[in-house]
């Protein structure tokens, strides 16, 4: 799984947003690192919609403007979880032999 | 012609790049996201934005060519017929290569390798048919069901 999808995902873990709300979120989430441009994050959402990890929420009209808001389906949350998991048990093991490795430099 | 106006003419000059179908369904949606994202008295989308949309729009072009070549929407709507017309196929000629084999036939092999590329091509479809219909329709999952 890539990392923009990655972070699209866990945008909408927590309930559905709309498009800018997405960028805006990956932004944060990333710390600022991910920046989402439009067609990006709309070529991936078309995919995550192809493979069923998401789906239209609801529609609004905001100041005469569309919003179309995302939700993740269940198998989306599967996804997104089997992920999370593999990342933190890699980043754990990494974390680990670093103090591993550094706890032997200073003795 | 105020600055957002002519802002939003240029991205939907740039939108247009974009396939019929999805833009009908996403045009409106990805123009709020644009706008939305745009610095006050912008005028005009930045470089890195008019590359953002068009190469995605020629991404989306090629994929939709792609799932066209390798899956005919003919073969596409009678996929679960078509799969089960192969297996009986493949194993029509599986079993006519068994039988020349015996014999010690060469052509054998030819049948073989034909039975093989059926299973490959039917089995391509059968993958594909478990993904969601190549369109940009947009329908929520459990009316698509």
């Amino acid at each position: 799984m890539q990392e923009a999808t990655f972070l699209i995902l866990t945008a909408l873990a927590a309930g559905s947003q709309h498009g800018y709300g997405i960028i805006t979120d990956v932004e944060q989430i990333s710390k600022g690192r991910v920046r989402l441009r439009a067609g990006t994050l709309y070529t991936a959402l078309e995919r995550l919609r192809t493979d069923r990890l998401i789906e239209v929420d609801r529609e609004e009209i905001v100041e005469s403007r569309l919003r179309r808001y995302y939700r993740l389906t269940p198998t989306g949350a599967e996804r997104l979880a089997e992920e999370a998991d593999r990342l933190s048990s890699n980043a754990h093991v990494a974390m680990s032999r670093l103090e591993m490795s550094s706890g032997l430099a200073t003795t | 012609m105020s600055d957002s106006t002519q802002l939003e003419r240029r991205y939907l000059r740039l939108l247009a790049f974009y396939p019929k179908a999805f833009r009908r369904e996403h045009e409106q949606e990805m123009l709020s996201v644009l706008m939305a994202g745009a610095a006050k008295g912008q005028r005009r989308p930045s470089p890195d934005e008019a590359i953002d949309l068009v190469s995605n729009a020629i991404l989306m072009r090629l994929w939709r060519t792609f799932t066209r070549l390798f899956v005919r929407s003919y073969e596409y709507r009678h996929r679960r017929l078509l799969w089960g017309f192969r297996i009986v196929w493949g194993l029509v000629l599986l079993g006519v290569a068994m039988f020349a084999l015996s014999y010690g036939s060469w052509w054998a092999l030819w049948f073989l390798a034909g039975a093989a590329a059926d299973f490959v091509f039917g089995y391509r479809i059968y993958q594909i048919a478990q993904s969601q219909p190549p369109t940009w329709r947009v329908t929520s999952n459990a009316e698509a069901e």
